[in-house]
């Protein structure tokens, strides 16, 4: 990822707005932008979702494979996710090789879903140690305004919530069958911008901000991954507020997606 | 955008105001002069542009609704400094290209090594486009009226296509808005506004800033 | 072309399997504006295919090496989302990918007035996010609204189509089972306002008056394509 030029004009402007307890396009510390959120909008993939945040749009598809089991764990199918950031989604995503940028990006989504224990692994087990379905959850943006981990993590437990496991054409039934998820594990991203935190950080906000922290909280307000990301101090008592609001705004989430599945 | 509807009417040929992409076919070219976004291909005129008919004494041309910032001389341009050698800064002014600013054209002189000590990277600058070469290279320059270092408020980005709704015919949208707020506003011919004056003021001015590009939007193209 | 001419995919009304005469196209819809960050964007959706197009730019050319002092160049990466494809498609490096990016290039650098940015690239993202069949067709004419749309000035528009054979018969714009094992398949890259070509690609068996057909049955879809294109521009963002 290129590294854009950060306005210094733009550091001493988003500081001031902090002082003045308000956001350079208008939003409270703690408001999101507009959230939408799509399901079933890719028709080769098995689950799918859209989700647009503002300016930022990503795209979750999930794809189902044919593994053998690790010889460690012969009764346990697999889970991937994947996410892949081409230079479609800004000026400065850069074509290549993954970058750390994505990298991070794609793990800090799986461990939340990972651990968060929604997908039974067991449950994808068709021969023990021969056969086993494994789920790939890619994840894809195609337009960048800042916060893609809150867009990806939402778009990648909306799509997996969707998704069927393909038996026909893997010639294993006559039905495909719903893939098992029990839980809906839910990401609140907060940037420190102006030298406090606030929540779901656009474009301008990132750019001009320090560093940011994830947190992924399944169904019961557990915590299930936390990354603290670029350079950046921060104090036990500020990340005791952004928790707060994440057990409130997370639940939200995890309603917006019980809503959409109907 | 804003198109001026002239006193006289619409043009009999039913031209002028229409909308048009690339390749469209815009009628003989005798008679008339091919102007921006329109070229003369086989004694017709084509738009080479998406946007709008644009039609004054005899010259075709196309307001376009998008469209990148190429610089001109004597444009007045909002730039950042992106990097310094001993005796340049590198400006980017928006532009596919970033402008060079020779210490002789800035705002002093430093001693070698000083470079940053005089306009340091990411600051901004008010500055004015000294020559365009062939390729696109360009000059700026910091000597001129008003020309100077922007040490507060804030500079937003309009889309270009927006700037002549924000200015107002003979600059009267402006010169509200300048009125109603009490701030000092600089819009720039790269698109951007720099705003500075009370930081409840600044708000305002980027609210209405706001409302303009929505109200664009919203109106699609017909804007 | 698989060439299984076994299988049976006309009926005995002349139909084809989604029930389209051989002259028929596929719906196609296009909206502009839906990559907010780009300079210009546009989607493409036609048949089950889901494209997306982004440019950016013109910005300085880098590597150094890739600059033209009297004109601009066309950067084009065409790529599949992992997810577009019925078998999950592996990201990375593509040599089918690599070859339909550079003809795409080829083919929008015939109408983008390149020499008005000397030393700079013109970014050309196009996505397929959902492929069923004539995914380069399907690209090439999202990657033109989206140079439109940017205000990137050009001579005219592409419109791309493929027509092609199925059981001995010429048809229009092949779908996913007809591109599976069909005889013969005929991309063209159309100017609709002179009926010039910047795109040319076939591979199959075409006699040359089925060749003649297929031409045709190309010529006049890019006529009705032209105009969606066109719509699409002219009615504003999404």
């Amino acid at each position: 990822m290129a590294i854009p030029l950060v306005p210094q004009l733009l550091r001493a402007h988003l500081a001031e707005l902090a002082e003045n307890d308000q956001r350079h396009d208008g939003r409270a510390r703690w408001d999101s932008r507009e959230t939408e959120l799509e399901l079933g909008v890719l028709q080769n993939a098995e689950g799918s979702a859209k989700v647009r945040m503002g300016d930022t749009i990503v795209y979750a598809g999930v794809k189902f494979q044919i593994m053998t089991p690790y010889p460690d764990r012969p009764n346990q199918g697999g889970l991937m996710c994947s996410a892949e950031i081409r230079p479609v989604a800004g000026r400065n995503w850069e074509p290549g090789p993954p970058s750390p940028e994505s990298i991070e990006l794609g793990r800090v989504v799986d461990r939340g879903i990972r651990e968060s224990g929604c997908i039974d692994v067991d449950d994808l087990c068709i021969i023990p140690g021969e056969k086993a379905w494994q789920v790939i959850l890619d994840l894809f943006a195609i337009s960048d305004d800042g916060n893609l981990f809150d867009a990806f993590a939402l778009a990648g437990i909306a799509a997996l919530k969707t998704a069927m496991l393909p038996e026909v054409k893997f010639e294993m039934s006559d039905a495909d069958r719903p893939l098992p998820v029990s839980k809906t594990p839910t990401m609140c991203s907060y940037h420190k911008v102006g030298g406090r935190f606030v929540y779901d950080a656009d474009g301008k906000e990132e750019l001009g901000g320090d560093e940011r922290i994830h947190i992924t909280l399944g169904d019961d307000g557990h915590v299930h991954s936390l990354q603290k990301g670029l350079k950046g101090i921060f104090t036990a008592d500020e990340f005791a507020e952004i928790m707060e609001h994440a057990q409130g705004r997370c639940e939200e989430l995890r309603q917006m997606i019980l809503r959409a599945e109907g | 955008m804003s198109v001026s509807n002239d006193a006289d009417g619409p043009r009999d040929n039913g031209r002028a105001s229409l909308l048009v992409a690339p390749g469209d076919d815009l009628g003989v070219s005798e008679g008339h002069e091919a102007g921006h976004g329109v070229l003369m291909m086989d004694g017709r005129l084509r738009a080479t542009k998406h946007g709008r008919v644009n039609e004054k004494g005899g010259e075709v041309a196309i307001e376009p609704f998008r469209t990148a910032y190429i610089p001109r001389p004597s444009d007045m341009v909002i730039g950042y400094v992106e990097g310094c050698t001993n005796n340049i800064w590198f400006i980017d002014i928006g532009a596919p290209f970033n402008a060079i600013l020779p210490m002789s054209l800035g705002p002093g002189k430093a001693a070698f090594g000083g470079t940053r000590s005089i306009l340091d990277i990411g600051e901004a600058v008010l500055c004015r486009v000294q020559e365009v070469e062939e390729t696109h290279s360009s000059v700026v320059t910091m000597k001129g009226l008003g020309l100077r270092k922007i040490r507060s408020g804030n500079i937003e980005q309009v889309d270009p296509h927006l700037l002549g709704r924000l200015i107002g015919k003979g600059g009267k949208a402006l010169s509200q808005l300048k009125e109603d707020t009490g701030c000092r506003i600089i819009v720039a011919d790269n698109g951007r506004v720099w705003v500075d004056g009370e930081f409840d003021s600044i708000i305002t001015v980027r609210d209405r800033l706001q409302a303009m590009s929505d109200d664009a939007k919203s109106t699609g193209v017909d804007a | 072309m698989g060439g299984y001419g076994d299988v049976q995919m006309i009926d005995e009304n002349g139909l084809r399997v989604d029930g389209r005469g051989p002259a028929d196209l596929r719906p196609v819809s296009i909206e502009t504006g839906v990559i907010p960050v780009a300079d210009g964007s546009a989607r493409v959706t036609w048949g089950s295919n889901h494209a997306v197009a982004a440019v950016y730019g013109p910005m300085e050319a880098h590597p150094r090496k890739i600059q033209r002092q009297d004109r601009a160049v066309l950067d084009v990466r065409y790529n599949m989302a992992p997810f577009s494809t019925t078998d999950r498609m592996r990201p990375g490096f593509n040599r089918r990918s690599r070859e339909i990016s550079k003809v795409t290039a080829d083919a929008l650098e015939s109408v983008v007035l390149l020499e008005m940015y000397p030393r700079s690239k013109i970014r050309i993202e196009i996505e397929i996010l959902t492929a069923e069949a004539g995914t380069r067709c399907v690209g090439l004419t999202a990657a033109s609204v989206a140079l439109a749309h940017a205000g990137i000035p050009m001579t005219d528009m592409v419109v791309s189509v493929a027509s092609g054979k199925i059981n001995d018969v010429v048809v229009c714009d092949l779908n996913k089972e007809e591109d599976n094992y069909g005889e013969a398949d005929l991309p063209m890259g159309i100017l609709p306002n002179t009926g010039e070509l910047v795109f040319l690609q076939m591979d199959g068996d075409l006699s040359p008056a089925e060749f003649q057909e297929a031409w045709d049955y190309n010529m006049e879809a890019a006529l009705v394509v032209h105009q969606i294109m066109v719509d699409a521009l002219k009615g504003g963002d999404a």
